[in-house]
């Protein structure tokens, strides 16, 4: 009797213990299999690649580790032409550190689409095909461009893309982001001449707007006042509204021009497992989730979780360019934006 | 007959001796050419070899480790279109004056404070000459982003107040001369260091003569003092004229609002765009190695034409100039330097450091404390990265100064010191890095010793290397400024008195070159904690550096963290730097005692 009692006892605190860790693992099916996951927190590390901007990389990764925290995300940033150097010549030397490679640039991405692994996650099937340029590649994070100003300064903000053309805004009122800056701003400018105006280049470099080498010292300058209104990715300004920053922010009812990134699992992966689990949480719709509320990107989900604040895809549409033309059209029409923003190459 | 036996055995002694004395000198002879062998071969490692591949790089349109060695054609393509390029000519034109005219104001800055603090009787000469190095600990990122906070035309803190006191001129730092005076203003350390080691170090028995013979201080000054250091002021001179024309901070972050690109940020550009053009961007390197190729040579024509020896075995000290109600107007410029090198721009950094955002409006909200926090110090200290990289910066920077250093010495000893075979060539070989610009050296270096076999990649090494590399010919000028200066009849001495050569090293040589080691030690340690362009390509997920990290900061837009650790970084390296201070004057006091 005693015996007996002990052993259903025992099986009885062994089913206390043992549920939480099945219910978890339940929870957790939907980032990989039980065994990805084991194996993963076997690897214990990955090293992630990166063009975007590092502060905002240490926020995914403190998120996925409150998931996952025995993984640890080993973070490398660098700006787009120098991460895709470094990339192939890491690769070439038979070094490359990578498990993860996440650029802006899915052109220069497929350009060396061999050095990703097959891989996909589990939702793959709920990804807008257009957003990969290949079955490798998936875009993990997906960013939106949106109009901001200054609220100290600007009292009449502009509503559009064709209102930053106006008179009123210049000159030297406006910071512009260079085309050739990489994948974002050259999504930006394709969208604003086919979809804004096919003139809206020569309209807009009319007002004499100021150049930036890249988003982020253009979200800087907007704040100090250096510059009044600004388009700029939004994922660049949000952080600092919600930090109380006097910017507002709004999305040109024209459209909203959106960059999805390529990230993939390297071949040579010394942490295959830990890559693959953090993609596939980075893709879920909890990481997509999070990058969307907390960072302020949207997402290249069919059905996304929910939009960042202020975004309302019913009254601004989303764009995202054909990848052909996104290839082709590069040369040439970067070429002519140069020359009609006086930018010298 | 015992005579004759001692005349035998004192002609074979002799005999002996002789053959002893032939031996010893054939032994002499091969250990001289293993000597310059062994240093021709570290410096075709740590030069020849990448600068082989920057070539390539320029004259192809390939990587050399992507693409192999055998799949490239070479062609003067690039060259041809960067030469004809409109573009290319602003831009060089753009650098020659920006750095010219910072030199010239660098020169006035670094040799009027130098000879202020050991020429003149100056009250709180100790003050004024640690201001005098403070520029130097500052990195050009962030002395461009203070200046930026400061005299920004729509948003400057300076305009603010003049707005207030309803000034209507208003401060322009987004313009060329901006650019000149943010380079002159942080680049005087280098002449600064040259000179007053040289002024210190200098026998004041000319200077005498002078005086006694009725020439006044001021023609004194400029007829003896300034010619007989001339070797230091013109070492000063090129090094700061060679390490503007490499820096990318400064006009990356004043001149581009202002559309005023200059070589380095045209370079920057090159490596940035999506797809990079790497090959472009060498044969716009190879233009500024062969502008300051040209000043190189004719810097070294200019000091081997005459003899610069002012530092002999005789025991002295460097005569003071009585300035009387002057010395308080030398004062006044080593505050006014104070105040516009260190404490505006600190000022403006810690604004940036402590305030929410940088948005003021005027006067009165500059001094709202309600906009204040430590928010940027806690999420600096968040981001594990940052504590990494502060300790991956020491080691390297102590890896760098210790065997850069002990390298730089052992070149400047053989090149200036010796007759050794091959020491031209080491001399120049050892001289060609100054005239690549950091940011595409990094990817040379990345091509030339990422496929070497062994674990290099990944390692701070691979970063102390390229440091070593990179600012050997600045360590080596330093050095040699001391090493010129010593004269031969101190080693002679030693000689005679039964030293052999490391013998003569240990106990003259070394001594009195101390300061100018430790000084040339700390010069790479600072140069090596600041580096950005090479870093760039060579540090990995575990090797991460503070320059790297703060770039990443700015790049990121983030100003308040960019000054957050801007000041950290500052508080380290003044630490790390007044304890060098304190050891080079220890070993000039200890240097003079020992020769004596």
């Amino acid at each position: 009797m005693n015996f007996r009692l002990s052993l259903l006892s025992a099986i009885g605190v062994a089913a206390l213990l043992t549920a939480p860790a099945f219910a978890q693992d339940k929870s957790l099916e939907k980032f990989g299999s039980p065994e990805l996951i084991a194996a993963a927190k076997k690897e214990g590390a990955m090293v992630l690649y990166t063009a975007n901007i590092a502060e905002t990389e240490q926020e995914v990764i403190k998120a996925f580790n409150k998931r996952f925290p025995e993984i640890k995300v080993e973070l490398l940033r660098a700006p787009g032409g120098q991460l895709i150097t470094r990339v192939k010549t890491e690769a070439s030397a038979g070094k490359l550190r990578a498990d993860v490679v996440d650029h802006s640039d899915r052109a220069l991405m497929k350009g060396i689409e061999d050095l990703f692994q097959d891989y996909a996650p589990p939702n793959a099937s709920e990804y807008i095909p257009e957003a990969s340029p290949s079955k490798k590649l998936w875009p993990r994070a997906t960013l939106v461009w949106s109009i901001a100003y200054n609220t100290e300064l600007v009292k009449n903000p502009p509503k559009s893309w064709m209102d930053l053309t106006k008179p009123e805004y210049g000159p030297k009122k406006i910071g512009q982001v260079i085309a050739p800056s990489g994948g974002t701003t050259w999504t930006r400018s394709m969208f604003e001449r086919k979809v804004v105006d096919k003139d809206y280049w020569k309209k807009q470099a009319a007002t004499e707007p100021v150049l930036f080498p890249s988003n982020a010292p253009t979200s800087d300058a907007l704040v100090r006042g250096e510059v009044q209104i600004a388009p700029i990715l939004y994922n660049a300004v949000l952080p600092k509204q919600r930090d109380g920053a006097p910017i507002g922010i709004l999305f040109g009812k024209e459209g909203a021009p959106v960059t999805p990134f390529s990230a993939g699992v390297t071949k040579t992966a010394a942490h295959p497992n830990a890559a693959k689990l953090y993609l596939n949480w980075c893709l879920s719709d909890e990481g997509q989730a999070f990058m969307i509320k907390e960072l302020g990107n949207l997402t290249s989900l069919k059905k996304a979780p929910f939009y960042p604040e202020g975004f309302d895809p019913k009254v601004v549409k989303v764009w995202i360019p054909n990848f052909d033309e996104f290839v082709k059209l590069h040369d040439e029409w970067i070429a002519e934006w140069n020359k009609i923003y006086g930018y010298r190459q | 007959m015992a005579a004759d036996t001692t005349a035998l055995a004192s002609t074979i002694g002799a005999a002996g001796t002789e053959a002893e004395g032939v031996r010893r000198e054939r032994w002499r002879t091969i250990g001289r050419m293993v000597w310059s062998t062994l240093l021709l071969l570290i410096l075709t490692f740590l030069v020849v070899y990448p600068v082989a591949m920057l070539l390539l790089g320029a004259l192809t349109n390939t990587n050399p480790v992507v693409d192999g060695f055998g799949a490239f054609h070479l062609s003067l393509k690039n060259f041809t279109t960067v030469l004809e390029n409109p573009n290319v000519h602003l831009a060089l034109f753009n650098s020659m004056v920006a750095c010219g005219g910072g030199t010239a104001l660098a020169v006035l800055i670094g040799l009027t404070f130098s000879w202020i603090v050991v020429r003149t009787d100056t009250p709180f000469k100790g003050f004024i000459s640690a201001v005098s190095m403070i520029p130097l600990f500052v990195p050009p990122l962030v002395a461009a982003v203070a200046w930026s906070i400061l005299a920004s035309p729509k948003s400057g803190l300076i305009n603010t107040f003049l707005k207030w006191f309803d000034i209507d001129w208003r401060f322009d730092v987004y313009t060329m001369g901006g650019l000149i005076v943010i380079f002159g203003i942080y680049y005087a350390p280098y002449v600064y260091m040259f000179t007053a080691s040289a002024l210190r170090n200098m026998d004041p028995s000319l200077e005498e003569a002078a005086e006694i013979s009725g020439a006044s201080a001021t023609k004194t000054l400029f007829t003896i003092t300034f010619p007989l250091i001339a070797p230091a002021i013109i070492s000063g001179t090129l090094l700061s004229f060679v390490v503007m024309l490499g820096i990318y901070g400064i006009p990356a972050v004043l001149g581009t609002p202002g559309d005023v690109p200059v070589l380095t940020t045209y370079i920057f550009k090159l490596t940035n765009w999506s797809p990079p053009l790497y090959s472009t961007a060498a044969s716009v390197a190879i233009i500024l190695m062969i502008v300051t190729g040209f000043l190189v040579w004719l810097q070294q024509r200019v000091i081997s034409a005459k003899s610069y020896i002012t530092v002999a075995g005789k025991a002295f000290r460097p005569g003071v100039t009585r300035l009387g109600h002057w010395r308080y107007f030398t004062l006044g410029l080593a505050v006014i330097y104070l105040f516009v090198v260190v404490i505006l721009p600190t000022l403006a950094i810690v604004v940036a450091a402590f305030r929410k955002f940088l948005f003021i409006r005027n006067v009165a909200s500059l001094f709202d404390m309600k906009q204040y926090s430590l928010i940027h110090f806690e999420r600096l200290f968040e981001n594990p990265l940052a504590m990494r990289s502060i300790w991956n910066t020491m080691e390297v920077g102590v890896v760098t100064a210790l065997v850069g250093g002990v390298f730089a010495f052992a070149i400047g000893y053989t090149v200036n010191r010796t007759n050794l075979g091959g020491r031209k060539v080491i001399d120049v070989i050892a001289t060609i890095p100054v005239a690549i610009p950091g940011l595409v050296i990094g990817v040379a270096y990345l091509w030339a010793w990422i496929g070497l076999p062994g674990g290099l990649y990944g390692t701070i090494w691979i970063l102390a290397l390229a440091f070593i590399a990179r600012f050997m010919p600045d360590t080596i000028k330093a050095l040699s400024t001391s090493l010129l200066q010593i004269h031969r009849e101190l080693e002679e001495a030693a000689w005679i008195c039964g030293k052999g050569m490391l013998g003569t090293i240990r106990t003259i040589v070394l001594p009195l070159a101390r300061p100018g080691v430790i000084s040339a030690m700390t010069l790479l340690f600072i140069l090596a904690i600041r580096e950005l362009g090479s870093s760039l390509f060579l540090y990995t997920s575990n090797t991460m550096v503070m320059a790297v990290l703060l770039l990443d900061y700015y790049e990121g837009g983030n100003v308040g963290i960019t000054a957050a650790f801007s000041l950290v970084q500052t508080i380290l390296l003044a630490v790390l730097i007044g304890v060098a201070n304190l050891m080079s004057r220890g070993g000039a006091g200890d240097g003079i005692k020992q020769a004596n």
